[in-house]
């Protein structure tokens, strides 16, 4: 069967009253838990991660699907109508938009970038729907020492691409290492790590971690440096769009989707790389000085690059286990907890689940384009909640996620540790990201590592047996360099024009 | 503090480093004799310490040089302002003790009392209205997740 009947299937599964039921819930709580500081959609699943014990896959990973996508719209609302610099991949949007939003022009950004956002979406997925038999045609004969490279390959691009300081993000993910090889070694039954504690044999759980990291972290990292002024939001009334307004946009998200898929499906792509290029390319573009006093261009351009990121972090999510963000690396674990692991084989052994999930991305992106428009002033007024209860909000809602796994006190003990760790974390400037992915990848990483060596009779060389796994640890190596390189060259040419004036 | 070279970023580089050390001392106990084929499972630890311990060399190197990564920016933050140490270590303390009680007490009570002492720390200008809020989110959540869900959470002193 090919991949457009499968796709066919998928909509058969999607759209079943039950599992548009679970992608409404899903793009609703995405959009909710985007709009609002403090909480991303990374950590919504991993607080959603027990409902896998009751809910079937498929109707679990189409509301999965959906808080995805919808995070990455909500996040856009937040970054035009809320007059503070967010997060950096939203920020931007917000150089423009909020200037947008300032001169009156709110409706037009969040209108170009739900729209840009839909648009992006919906040739982004299906982009995947094109790439991903390909990648796992690719992938089918990949081997262990394949897997290990790829592995090293997310570890070494996440960490010193997410960070402008390379050791901090290798810090960052070598906590999640050691906080993955924590608990009973799979292979032998050895216990690791586990300070003699019943407790954590079973591992520390995925929810404890990112629920700690990002929101106990997010709260005492808040706590210690809140802004005290109540938010300042712009009001908003319906968004919509004007003629002009479309002529100005379509491009700007054409060029932003073309930018925004490769990026994220590379290792370490992400999408701020992607945003940043596609508002230099609309910046350059331009014409006029409109540019910096708010240019839709530079709403429209950014967001479908955002969106199409989001599109094609799902590539190598999918279809090589990989993940490259860290709400795909939660995503991963999800599929674990249903006993599945993403990669070729998936694509063979649950075709229903995949063309499903890939459907609902389709079947969302059009629900969040409903939600968005007309509900742009309900979204706004959401961002008004007063920070303190937002924030103890968060910390309850973190509590009864991590207490629900197993009404154990040590867990709560293991995420208020954490909460302490992502608050240094952040308050030092180490990316959260690389944890994430370390902790889920760690364990994989190891069992592939283990298995080659096995198949190698413990020689080291087959590390390197293959083509593919040298082409892999090569560009690992290149990402792990390219920023030491460019620093260095960065200083020569800086000596070598200061030298001579400092002699003078 | 004393002398120019201290920074409290220095703590977390220790900390990468001292976590490294103990990853190789704390699996020097498991056996390898328990593998048979390939490797132990002491191979990949040693692997993720040793790395730990480079990494926290060169973060420490890196810090006491001056080097500084950016701290995270995000829409309730403040970047300029000075850290409120008061607030963190007042959070951290509410929290602790909602881990001391909520055993004894019961997730509703508990949940209210973390949820309304937290909103009062962060600066909540109600109190009595924190204090509802608190007991509506710690009951709601109960019956929503033990009730609505089939969650198991202690109920302790309600009597719900």
């Amino acid at each position: 069967m090919n991949s457009f009947q499968l796709l066919m299937e998928g909509f058969a599964a999607a759209l079943t009253w039950v599992n548009l039921l679970y992608a409404l819930l899903g793009v609703t709580l995405g959009t909710l838990v985007g709009v609002l500081p403090g909480i991303g959609p990374a950590m919504t699943v991993a607080l959603l991660l027990p409902i896998t014990f009751t809910v079937e896959p498929a109707s679990a990973f189409i509301m999965f699907a959906g808080i995805y996508y919808g995070g990455m719209y909500g996040g856009s609302t937040t970054s035009i109508l809320l007059n503070t610099p967010g997060e950096s991949s939203s920020m931007i949007t917000a150089l423009e938009g909020n200037k947008m939003a300032r001169r009156g022009r709110a409706a037009q950004a969040l209108a170009t970038a739900a729209i840009g956002s839909f648009v992006a979406g919906t040739l982004a997925t299906a982009m995947l729907v094109v790439a991903a038999p390909l990648v796992v045609d690719f992938a089918i004969s990949f081997g262990a020492e394949d897997y290990f490279a790829l592995a090293i390959l997310a570890f070494t691009a996440v960490s010193s691409v997410m960070s402008r300081s390379v050791v901090r993000g290798l810090a960052s993910l070598g906590f999640g290492l050691v906080i993955g090889l924590v608990g009973i070694d799979e292979q032998t039954g050895q216990a690791r790590l586990t300070l003699g504690l019943p407790q954590l044999l079973g591992g520390i759980e995925v929810v404890v971690v990112a629920v700690g990291l990002f929101a106990l972290g997010e709260a005492l990292y808040v706590a210690s440096r809140m802004r005290h002024a109540p938010p300042d939001v712009i009001p908003v009334g319906r968004a919509f769009l004007g003629r002009r307004d479309w002529a100005r946009s379509w491009k700007p998200w054409l060029r932003g989707t073309a930018l925004g898929f490769p990026f994220g499906a590379l290792p370490g792509g992400g999408a701020e790389i992607p945003t940043f290029l596609s508002y230099a390319a609309e910046k350059k573009l331009a014409k006029g000085d409109e540019f910096g006093k708010g240019a839709i261009e530079g709403v429209a351009g950014p967001e479908a690059a955002n969106n199409a990121s989001a599109a094609g972090t799902l590539v190598p999510l999918l279809t090589l286990g990989l993940p490259t963000s860290a709400t795909a690396a939660i995503l991963l674990a999800a599929f674990q907890q249903y006993g599945l692991q993403p990669g070729p084989q998936l694509f063979d052994h649950s075709p229903a689940l995949v063309w499903g999930m890939i459907a609902s991305l389709f079947v969302g992106n059009v629900m969040l384009l409903v939600l968005n428009l007309p509900l742009a002033p309900l979204w706004a007024k959401v961002l008004h909640v007063p920070r303190p209860y937002l924030y103890a909000g968060i910390v309850v809602f973190a509590a009864l996620g991590v207490y629900a796994l197993n009404a154990s006190v040590v867990d709560l003990v293991v995420l208020f540790l954490l909460g302490l760790l992502g608050f240094a974390m952040r308050r030092f400037g180490l990316p959260i990201a690389p944890a994430v992915i370390g902790m889920i990848l760690g364990p994989m990483a190891e069992i592939q590592l283990r298995r080659a060596l096995a198949i190698g009779a413990g020689d080291i060389g087959v590390l390197v047996g293959s083509p593919v796994a040298v082409v892999l640890l090569a560009l690992s190596l290149l990402a792990l360099f390219t920023p030491l390189l460019r620093k260095l060259w960065a200083r020569r040419r800086t000596e070598a024009v200061t030298a001579p004036s400092q002699s003078e | 503090m004393n002398g120019r070279w201290w920074r409290p970023e220095l703590i977390l580089a220790l900390a990468v480093l001292l976590l490294g050390v103990f990853v190789v001392v704390g699996t020097l106990d498991v056996s390898t004799a328990a593998s048979t084929l390939g490797l132990g499972p002491r191979f990949f630890p040693m692997l993720v310490g040793g790395a730990m311990i480079l990494i926290g060399v060169f973060y420490i190197a890196d810090v006491l040089r001056g080097g500084t990564g950016d701290p995270e920016e995000s829409e309730d933050v403040d970047a300029d302002a000075p850290a409120d140490w008061r607030s963190v270590l007042l959070m951290s303390g509410i929290f602790l003790a909602f881990v001391a009680i909520v055993q004894p007490l019961g997730w509703p009570l508990a949940a209210s009392l973390l949820f309304t002492a937290l909103a009062i720390a962060l600066g909540a200008e109600h109190r009595v209205r924190a204090a509802i809020l608190g007991l509506v989110i710690g009951f709601g959540t109960y019956l929503l997740f033990v009730k609505g869900l089939g969650v198991t959470l202690p109920g302790g002193v309600t009597p719900l």
